[in-house]
């Protein structure tokens, strides 16, 4: 293992991705003499001429990886290359979901750790827990992951993280290792879901039903990935704000005027929208019922309460600001 | 003439249907600022808890006529509630809520528990949760109490509300996990009694086999489909001080001891209140002897 404090050169997977992009700044900034190789199987939209963060387009097969691995010294591995349901076509097949996140996942980490890699940070994702009526408020890292009980399309979510953790665990004399669950991410630079939803001029919102969320700024996460690489120590993190806030709420401070419908109507629209391959995951219709609410109490133990800049109202009017 | 009527009319319907607007106004200023910058992840909203409170009012005041007793016992701080549940359908904790809003000065907002399938009921869950309920978990509990929250457990559970003609006012085996939270948050337990709410529904069988069989909590049957306006006396008791209680590492036995005690209290209460019980023209027993 080398040493934690002299950290030369990192590996962000997923690259392409817009959170990628703002960590591999922050990284840069924290550390102005590393050298960071980005790489995503997608192409980047903006050419990036940042000194010392360069970019590689790469198929995800396990020879990409060993030569990549081979030709640079890595100290640490960013793990940011879930492939998104919100972005899948219909082409992308769940078996490459699989393919990628569960087998391809577990191979990049043996690589990292034959070929002396002394980090990983990974990122999964709150939606392991699944949105449940009867959720307490605030689960911590130790409640059980549901999602997949309830929609088989998060089976590869809730796979990958059960992964990456046992993983962590069985070699957590070896190697140093954190696995994030953030809440909803939310930002200029990043295309999910959930900012898709916020952002545009009328998204559809439950009538019957007015859940509490959770919401984190791309630049506080990016900041998290930065700390996360030398103040957390080996384990699972959930990543979210003290504070929540119902949904309607949340549309209204985003400018979205929201259509009102109920929520038995919208569901099935959604189904049928499915299988004529519209990208929306249905199962997030289950996450505007019920709330699921994660706690931050063990993160904020080692990073301070204060560790996010952006507070729900500011996060949320930051993306009214990035429509006009 | 017309307008005299209709002045009157409007005049009888502020005094009967609405309460003390300007009280209200005071209620919920102070509850405003107790919550202020407070976040609730539950859904808790002033707003909607005093909608609720103003549609509930002539039901809380001329139709259950309720009334709080031993105020005096109340300090200025948070307290685990533990009350005897009755009356088959959960009115006695929805009046116990707004009798410690209406009655107390400063207002206690108490958090009432639900099951688990009320907040999976379209536009009633968010109703429930605005007015400031949360779901029955033991987590959430733990961290209510720690925010310094009242919250209203009912330790009979169904068994309590569910009861026969023949049960009335029988106390049911309490649960016991209730004591090891309060130990656990250093929160002081205040015991009442809710005197009146059996006789919403006074005549009451039960059928379990078939419950069990339709894969239901109870199955009821009354003749009285809306529950009877009898009015409801709340008696608050002494509240248990830490110093008596056992610590957070009691035995069970110690533990349950300790319940037991409650328990009794609770029965001394409903008893003190049965003697003193009001029928459904609100004379106590003693007035409709003279």
């Amino acid at each position: 293992m080398k040493a934690e404090n002299n950290i030369q050169s990192i590996l962000i997977i997923g690259m392409a991705g817009g959170l990628a992009q703002l960590t591999a700044q922050v990284l840069k900034k924290t550390f102005p003499n590393i050298k960071i190789i980005g790489i995503d199987s997608r192409s980047l939209k903006k050419s990036k001429k940042d000194d010392g963060i360069s970019y590689q387009k790469i198929r995800y097969t396990r020879n990409e990886f060993e030569k990549l691995f081979r030709n640079h010294s890595f100290d640490t591995l960013f793990h940011l290359g879930r492939l998104s349901h919100a972005t899948l076509n219909i082409s992308t097949h769940f078996s490459e979901r699989i393919d990628f996140g569960l087998v391809g996942t577990k191979q990049i980490f043996d690589l990292a750790l034959s070929l002396g890699v002394s980090k990983i940070v990974f990122l999964s994702t709150f939606h392991v827990y699944g949105a449940s009526a009867d959720n307490p408020a605030f689960l911590d890292e130790e409640a059980p992951l549901k999602a997949s009980i309830q929609f088989a399309d998060l089976r590869d979510v809730v796979e990958t993280d059960f992964t990456a953790t046992n993983w962590m665990w069985k070699n957590q004399n070896k190697i140093k290792m954190v696995v994030l669950r953030p809440c909803n991410i939310v930002g200029t630079h990043i295309s999910n879901t959930m900012t898709q939803y916020l952002t545009h001029k009328r998204s559809p919102y439950p009538l019957d039903y007015n859940p509490a969320f959770q919401f984190i700024h791309e630049e506080d996460m990016a900041h998290i990935l930065g700390r996360s690489l030398k103040e957390l120590p080996t384990g699972v993190y959930n990543v979210a704000p003290s504070n929540t806030i119902l949904i309607r709420d949340a549309l209204s401070l985003c400018g979205n005027e929201g259509w009102p419908l109920p929520l038995s109507i919208i569901s099935p629209i959604a189904q049928f929208l499915k299988k004529l391959g519209s990208p929306f995951p249905e199962y997030l219709f289950e996450y505007l019922k019920y709330p699921c609410i994660i706690s931050n109490s063990l993160i904020s133990q080692y990073l301070g309460d204060d560790c996010l800049g952006f507070d729900l109202k500011k996060t949320l009017q930051s993306l009214v600001k990035s429509k006009k | 003439m017309n307008l005299s009527l209709k002045s009157y009319l409007s005049k009888l319907s502020q005094e009967y249907l609405q309460p003390d607007l300007k009280k209200l106004d005071e209620i919920y200023d102070a509850l405003e600022i107790q919550y202020e910058g407070k976040n609730d992840p539950w859904g808790l909203n002033l707003n909607t808890h005093r909608k609720c409170f103003e549609y509930f009012w002539f039901f809380y005041k001329h139709y259950f006529r309720v009334k709080l007793h031993n105020k005096n016992h109340l300090e200025n701080k948070n307290y685990m509630i533990i009350a005897n549940h009755s009356g088959q359908v959960a009115i006695d904790a929805l009046l116990t809520m707004m009798a410690f809003i209406y009655e107390i000065n400063p207002p206690h907002l108490v958090r009432g528990m639900i099951e688990r399938f009320v907040p999976t009921i379209p536009f009633v869950g968010e109703l429930i949760t605005g007015t400031g309920h949360v779901l029955g978990d033991r987590k959430n509990c733990l961290y209510l109490l720690q925010k310094k929250e009242n919250i209203l457990v009912f330790p009979e559970g169904v068994k309590g509300i569910a009861k026969e003609t023949s049960q009335f006012y029988k106390l049911q085996d309490f649960t016991t996990g209730f004591l090891r939270l309060a130990l656990q948050t250093k929160t002081s337990i205040l015991p009442i009694a809710i005197v009146g709410a059996e006789e919403f529904y006074p005549y009451v069988i039960h059928f379990p086999k078939i419950a069990k069989l339709l894969k239901l909590p109870v199955l009821p049957l009354t003749p009285t489909l809306i529950p009877l306006p009898s009015p409801v006396d709340i008696y608050i008791g002494k509240p248990l001080s830490l110093e008596t209680l056992p610590s957070q590492k009691s035995t069970e036995k110690e533990i349950n001891n300790h319940v037991l005690e409650l328990k009794n209290e609770i029965n001394d209460l409903i008893q003190t209140g049965l003697k003193q019980k009001r029928n459904y023209l609100g004379h106590a027993k003693n007035e409709s002897r003279k």
